[in-house]
């Protein structure tokens, strides 16, 4: 049993970190240099930076423009955001292990400031989980992993937190490291191939689909003109054109 | 296509091994990634990457040759493969060497800082020049493509004559100067090895090595590509091969014949064995097979041939580069798997750049096409997920990355979890040095000492208090005390003062402030200096002030002491080469029984304990 251990928290780990740091890196790299074709091949080359930019900072804190229509729901994401990221990151006890082999590590969260996030993790993610099942638009939308990714990330923080703070006998202890950890490895590989990707995604999201809706010239536009929304500022009446590739390229057609 | 997908797919998987032992090896040095040591400084790194790698590459100035000097012209269509790999092959050396060096941004010194009685500099610098003359014989293949380049590539084209003239003489100079590399060390190498025409074996191997490559590249990307095989090209090339061969084989056995060597053969050490074994797969088996017709007209014999020639000669370069070395005590060096990894991640590499020039631009005669670029093509969706990741070159890269990063991931995972640091030096307790008025000096005794004439040394450096050039300091009450008393160890510097024993109630019995003031915080800086208790330790005249209590170690301080000396009376008495190695190292040895030794001694050297005759003047 402890040699499991050892060999999750030790070869194992350096696996799926790796992995998951060079997937994030492979994720965003070809995500851009998808981008930079679509861009290339778009009949509208106009990008509207400051719209993007405000897009994206504003989706960084959800809570101002989710509390209107779904109160509970945005509170609880942004609560289980905040333990999910902190708490591994900065558990004293994560710490030492980094320290342990890489050398060096950082300052600690106070361990019951951990407890609660814990608790915290635990708890908004079985209730996003119910929500989602039992919340009929939400189900119609849902894939396998939208059900088995809260549920997946409950697990390392209920054994994390039986470990710490469970009255528990030493064997039970070791099951329940062997499951913290083993489901840890399993999340670390699992986030640049899946949804979670959009822990490094967010900042390009906006520009992808700001991009990608301008194939045709005006695409865009016409959409919002459809929907009804003509009332927004990035609206226009004319169609713009990004360059004179455009209209040679028109030309050429009707000469044809 | 698929073929060449999934054999890019493979490359890319190496390559992201090689990155994740690359990082290792130039964030923790070789120790971390390397069996090398001091003992055996060159590795599969030097044998293969650089060694074979130079020879590999010696199908461009073969066929060069063949093309635009001897005009057979009917060669022409696998000459600019043959350029392409040969380039590919020297820039892999390059790269293979930043990985070997120790200080590899150093690698441009040798431009500067010439050192013209080396072999190695000769090669270094032949290998940049003939790199070079690659480029711009190579350069005008994807040039063609580009209409601005147009007027350049015109200029090589004209210039090209005198470029092929200077890449053979280029080539032929440092082939064979690889050989030339090792005539400097008779007793290393294995006497089957050894032998004074070594620059010549390795210059005409490389012939037949250069034609092998070019039929192997040939007709592994045309199995590759699934292209038509140029066999009866390559059935002349393999003709040529032949008598190559034939030669080679003829010139190694009567090399040893004439240096009398021939007993060796029939010893049963691995060597031997060794031998034999290159000795078939090099030129025995691609002769008999090449005089066969039938072989030369079958692309499946002509590939067998070429694969155990170019095995046989690799094997050969590897064994002159390190492996049938000897009497390097007990250290036996086998490749670690990171060595091995990042050699074929250098050849990855190469091999993707050549796939990649000879899809893009037009390295053969007819360029490959892909059959799934065909734009009117409709899309296959997986039989498994029915997933369509997009047109070729979105998969391409969808899972070249995909298997880099897996392959890297795995990588990291493998390389030990401990902290990556070398090993580091052996401690070697220096040896006194052994003998009367004619001193053997070797301090791990293991047969490659210096004998050094005491008498005359004193003698010609002024007699009288001339000793203090040498002992420059020594031990309390004494007056000549050995070098091997402070420089104890035989490469790590030394502790001279020996604190533990000063403060030891065994040994100095001194308390700390005898030596460190009170309320100052204890350092060397803020103890005393030894003279203030030892009036005599240094003598007044010394030739070396001592700096510190560290000693350089046992070789730094007998090379400096002596080369700096030689060198300052080099100039007086109009001797070059009194600075040299072979001054002092003549190589004087003779094998002494190894029971006269104790135990200790027997250890440190190994069996064959050999030792020079003591002279007396």
């Amino acid at each position: 049993m402890h040699a499991w251990i050892e060999f999750g928290s030790g070869p194992l780990f350096r696996l799926c970190f790796a992995l998951m740091l060079l997937g994030l890196a492979r994720i965003v790299v070809l995500t851009i240099i998808g981008m930079v074709e679509a861009y290339l091949r778009n009949d509208d080359k106009i990008i509207n930076w400051r719209e993007l930019i405000g897009k994206t900072v504003s989706w960084l804190f959800p809570i101002a423009k989710l509390l209107k229509k779904r109160p509970v729901y945005s509170l609880v994401s942004f609560l289980f955001h905040i333990g999910l990221i902190l708490t591994p990151l900065f558990l004293a006890a994560h710490l030492l292990l980094w320290e342990k082999s890489i050398g060096f590590a950082w300052f600690a969260i106070p361990q019951s400031l951990a407890d609660y996030l814990t608790l915290i993790v635990i708890v908004c993610g079985l209730t996003l989980f119910l929500m989602r099942a039992l919340y009929g638009p939400a189900r119609a939308i849902s894939r396998k992993q939208d059900y088995i990714w809260p549920l997946l990330l409950v697990i390392p923080f209920l054994t994390g937190y039986m470990c710490v703070n469970g009255r528990i006998s030493p064997a039970t202890y070791q099951w329940m490291m062997l499951i913290h950890i083993f489901s840890g490895n399993l999340i670390t590989v699992m986030i640049p191939f899946t949804k979670i990707a959009h822990c490094v995604l967010t900042p390009l999201s906006q520009l992808v689909t700001g991009i990608g809706w301008k194939f045709p010239r005006g695409a865009g536009d016409k959409v919002i003109e459809t929907l009804g929304y003509k009332d927004r500022p990035t609206w226009v009446e004319q169609p713009r054109l990004g360059l004179e590739k455009v209209t040679t390229v028109e030309k050429e057609a009707a000469e044809k | 296509m698929n073929r060449v997908r999934n054999f890019k797919l493979i490359l890319w998987m190496i390559i992201g091994l090689g990155a994740a032992v690359a990082t290792a090896r130039f964030m923790f040095g070789l120790g971390a990634v390397t069996n090398l040591s001091d003992r055996v400084p060159w590795g599969l790194w030097i044998g293969f990457d650089v060694m074979s790698g130079v020879a590999l590459a010696s199908g461009g100035f073969v066929l060069t040759a063949t093309v635009y000097i001897f005009k057979l012209d009917r060669f022409h269509s696998i000459v600019r493969p043959a350029i392409l790999t040969a380039l590919l092959g020297y820039i892999a050396v390059a790269v293979g060497l930043l990985f070997d060096l120790g200080l590899p941004w150093n690698i441009w010194h040798m431009m500067i800082y010439w050192n013209l009685h080396s072999p190695l500099f000769e090669v270094g610098w032949c290998v940049m020049l003939y790199l070079t003359v690659l480029l711009l014989e190579f350069f005008p293949v994807p040039a063609e493509k580009y209409g601005f380049l147009s007027k350049i590539r015109g200029f090589l084209t004209k210039l090209r004559l005198p470029l092929v003239i200077a890449g053979i003489a280029l080539s032929t100079l440092h082939q064979s100067s690889l050989g030339s590399l090792f005539l400097i060390m008779p007793y290393n190498v294995h006497p089957l090895w050894y032998s004074p025409i070594m620059p010549v074996t390795f210059f005409i191997s490389a012939i037949g090595l250069g034609l092998m490559m070019v039929t192997f590249e040939s007709l592994f990307t045309g199995w590759l590509y699934r292209r038509e095989q140029e066999v009866d090209l390559l059935e002349r090339l393999g003709a040529a091969a032949r008598w190559v061969f034939l030669l080679y084989l003829a010139i190694r056995l009567g090399d040893l014949a004439v240096r009398d060597q021939l007993g060796h053969l029939s010893g049963g050490e691995w060597q031997v064995k060794m031998f034999w074994f290159e000795l078939v797969i090099v030129a025995i088996i691609p002769t008999v097979l090449l005089f066969i017709r039938a072989v030369r007209r079958s692309a499946a014999g002509l590939m067998t041939v070429a694969i155990t020639g170019v095995t046989g000669i690799v094997l050969n370069r590897i064994n002159v580069g390190g492996l049938v070395h000897i009497n390097r005590g007990e250290t036996l060096y086998l490749p670690a798997w990171t060595e091995i990894v990042i050699t074929l991640a250098v050849i990855a590499g190469a091999a993707l750049v050549f796939l990649f020039m000879a899809e893009r631009f037009k390295v053969w005669e007819i360029q490959p096409v892909d059959p799934d670029a065909d734009p009117i093509k409709m899309p296959e969706f997986h039989p498994v997920d029915s997933s369509w990741l997009g047109k070729p070159e979105i998969v391409a890269r969808t899972k070249y990355s995909l298997g880099f990063i897996i392959a890297a991931a795995v990588g990291f995972a493998l390389l030990s979890g401990e902290p990556l640091e070398s090993r580091g030096v052996d401690p070697v307790p220096a040896q006194q040095a052994r003998g009367g008025d004619t001193l053997w000096i070797d301090g791990n005794l293991d047969g490659y000492g210096v004998e050094f004439l005491h008498v005359r040394h004193w003698y010609r450096s002024g007699s009288g208090e001339s000793c203090v050039e040498c002992h420059h300091m020594n031990l309390p009450l004494d007056r000549n005390s050995g070098c091997y008393h402070c420089h104890s160890d035989m490469y790590l510097p030394a502790d001279a003062f020996r604190h533990d024993w000063h403060s030891s109630p065994t040994g100095g019995k001194l308390a700390c402030h005898e030596c460190h003031q009170k309320g100052v915080v204890r350092a060397v800086e803020s103890a005393k200096k030894c003279d203030e208790c030892h009036n005599d330790l240094i003598p007044s005249e010394a030739s070396i002030e001592v700096e510190q209590y560290m000693a350089v170690s046992y070789a730094d301080a007998m090379h400096h002491l002596c080369i700096d000396c030689h060198t300052k009376e080099a100039v007086p008495r109009e001797n070059p080469d009194l600075p040299r190695c072979t001054t002092c190292h003549k190589g004087q040895r003779d094998i002494i029984d190894a029971t006269v030794l104790d135990s200790d001694r027997r250890n440190l050297t190994g069996k064959r304990t050999l030792l020079p005759p003591i002279h007396q003047e």
